[in-house]
């Protein structure tokens, strides 16, 4: 039997009558790299935010290592192992990139109700904060302000900030958007370099399906709220259905 | 990179240096000012009693900068702790006769349990709604007070609260001031914390918080009972200086004057609201020495200064002192909030 660290049953949301996801399901092994796909409008960033806690399912269950999170508010959510990168990047603008992963550590190892130490004695997590920031290569930008760093570096700080959260699972919403060519296939490497490094379970919403199929393991395809198919690269790009649905005549 | 962080490092520590040269002489000066002033008689005297609220206006300044500054959220509500410290003392002492001390320990304690409470609700809102909540309790509060009359004695207030023989204006001055660099420093260390810095990240961005495992409204009403406690105490302390408690200390113009106070000095340094405070009560104080006339128009010195200051210094006076002096950071160390 594998191991499964999310599993997703019969999931609905709808706003307003609105059917966003219906009856989605789905399983994830651990340590798989998967994508999901579809058109814009299909429910994507909303899945996320079902897993996430930011918002709650009319129906249906979400399970992470076999536990049900469904309902839960996102902070206890983050504290199981779920940890998540946005697609508009969603960083503390006016704090240096260092105080970024720092603060997430501090909150990460349960210090915030610290009011005593100050802060810059916390050495271990400054030592930690830079390691951190090696991973994604934004060590030379340390102690700028991370409001001003260039639109590519924020998404890196953004997915730092995720992985200083030592997640379980990580959940990439359009990691590559608005990037210029060059940065886009850096951004890719990294994930993947990061997902063969540390082992983490990663899920990625991602438009460009030449990134899709040259690393994902396990492609989902959302179609107006519902799991359209699933299956290896491969056979989602011979997939008919998707083809009509998404992909268009020819990949 | 060892060496492109070397000067920078060192700039910062001469400058540390610096400043700190500069606040242990202000700090001195603060100290030995009432005994200078003393010379002179009674108008010494008043200016001791000036100072005395400018250090307690600066305490609770620096209390409502915590949910101001530090926070980002606009409290119009604080000076409901201030006078639920007062009123704490102006009972206490006057009802049954309870010393100063035990009174100025009740204080902050009581306010910060009104805090709790009152903080409880308003954290549940943001923003605008916020702000509004914390106004509808402050002026709640202040009607209770007002209408309240056997308990508190209505718009009478509390007088004749009692005041310890040693307790001249010099020693008085000198109580609150040691008190206030015991709370700025308790605060200051908070603020540099692990909690501060958690503070700051809900401030930046409350959505992003969530998703680092932060309980935002959580750590938003400590924060809130915490400037409460402080800004008790420095309503227990105005209430002692005054040897009275009325209504108008729990009147929302009063946490407009703390506002005021923290955008004048800078609401994005830790001492910039105890500066702005001052900096006010003395402009006050002195429009009013050249003609007592000129109070009634306050409100229009106080409007030009505001423009002035959004106009020209958004960071306010310590903002202003960081371009003009320091070219570096002007910043508390540690938090690079400062520019934009």
């Amino acid at each position: 039997m594998t191991d499964i660290v999310l599993k997703i049953e019969a999931l609905s949301k709808s706003f307003n009558g609105n059917m966003v996801i219906s009856n989605v399901s789905f399983s994830i092994p651990r340590g798989e790299l998967s994508a999901i796909i579809g058109p814009n409008g299909a429910g994507k960033t909303t899945l996320f935010n079902l897993i996430t806690g930011n918002l709650v399912p009319n129906s249906g269950g979400i399970f992470f290592q076999e536990k049900e999170i469904s309902g839960m508010e996102p902070f206890n959510i983050v504290k199981m192992g779920i940890a998540r990168a946005f697609q508009v990047t969603n960083i503390f603008p006016r704090l240096s990139v260092l105080e970024n992963i720092v603060a997430t550590l501090v909150t990460h190892r349960r210090g915030n109700f610290n009011l005593v130490t100050p802060i810059r004695k916390l050495k271990s997590v400054y030592e930690k904060a830079h390691e951190v920031l090696e991973k994604v290569g934004l060590t030379e930008m340390a102690q700028r302000q991370s409001g001003t760093l260039a639109h590519g570096n924020q998404k890196r700080l953004d997915i730092a900030v995720a992985l200083a959260l030592e997640p379980k699972l990580l959940l990439l919403d359009e990691p590559t958007a608005g990037m210029s060519p060059e940065e886009r296939w850096q951004t890719v490497d990294l994930v993947q370099e990061l997902w063969e490094r540390l082992g983490i379970t990663m899920i990625f919403i991602e438009h460009d399906m030449d990134i899709v199929f040259r690393i994902s393991q396990k492609v989902r395809v959302l179609c107006y709220g519902t799991l359209l198919a699933e299956g290896t690269p491969d056979e989602i790009s011979k997939n008919e259905q998707v083809i009509e649905a998404y992909l268009g005549e020819e990949v | 990179m060892m060496t492109k962080e070397r000067p920078t490092q060192m700039r910062r520590a001469t400058s540390e240096r610096k400043h700190w040269v500069v606040s242990t002489g202000f700090l001195i000066s603060l100290f030995v000012l009432p005994f200078v002033l003393n010379k002179f008689g009674r108008t010494g005297e008043f200016w001791i009693w000036v100072t005395t609220e400018m250090v307690i206006m600066a305490l609770f300044a620096t209390s409502l900068n915590l949910i101001l500054g530090f926070g980002g959220m606009v409290s119009f509500g604080h000076a409901a702790f201030f006078g639920v410290g007062a009123y704490t003392v102006a009972l206490l002492m006057k009802k049954t006769g309870a010393p100063l001390g035990l009174a100025l320990l009740a204080a902050p304690c009581v306010a910060a349990v009104a805090a709790a409470i009152i903080g409880w609700f308003c954290v549940r809102l943001i923003g605008l709604y916020f702000a509004i909540l914390t106004l509808t309790f402050g002026q709640l509060l202040y009607m209770l007070a007002f209408q309240w009359y056997t308990f508190t004695g209505g718009d009478d207030g509390i007088q004749g609260i009692p005041k310890p023989a040693f307790l001249g204006p010099t020693n008085y001055y000198l109580l609150c001031f040691l008190l206030f660099l015991i709370c700025l420093l308790v605060m200051r260390m908070i603020v540099n914390s692990s909690f501060g810095l958690s503070i700051k990240i809900t401030r930046e961005n409350p959505e992003r918080a969530k998703f680092i495992g932060i309980n935002v409204r959580r750590y938003q009403l400590m924060n809130f009972v915490i400037a409460g406690f402080f800004a008790g105490l420095a309503g227990g302390l105005f209430t002692e200086l005054n040897r009275f408690a009325q209504t108008e200390f729990l009147h929302w113009s009063r946490s407009g004057d703390a506002i005021f106070a923290c955008l004048v000095g800078g609401m994005y340094s830790f001492i910039g609201p105890a500066i702005g405070s001052s900096v006010l009560i003395f402009l006050h104080i002195f429009i009013q020495q050249i003609h007592q006339s000129l109070v009634e128009i306050w409100a229009i010195f106080l409007g030009l200064i505001l423009l002035a200051v959004v106009l020209f210094a958004p960071e306010g006076l310590v903002g202003l002192y960081g371009r003009i002096f320091t070219k570096s950071e002007a910043s508390e160390p540690g938090d690079a909030t400062r520019k934009k």
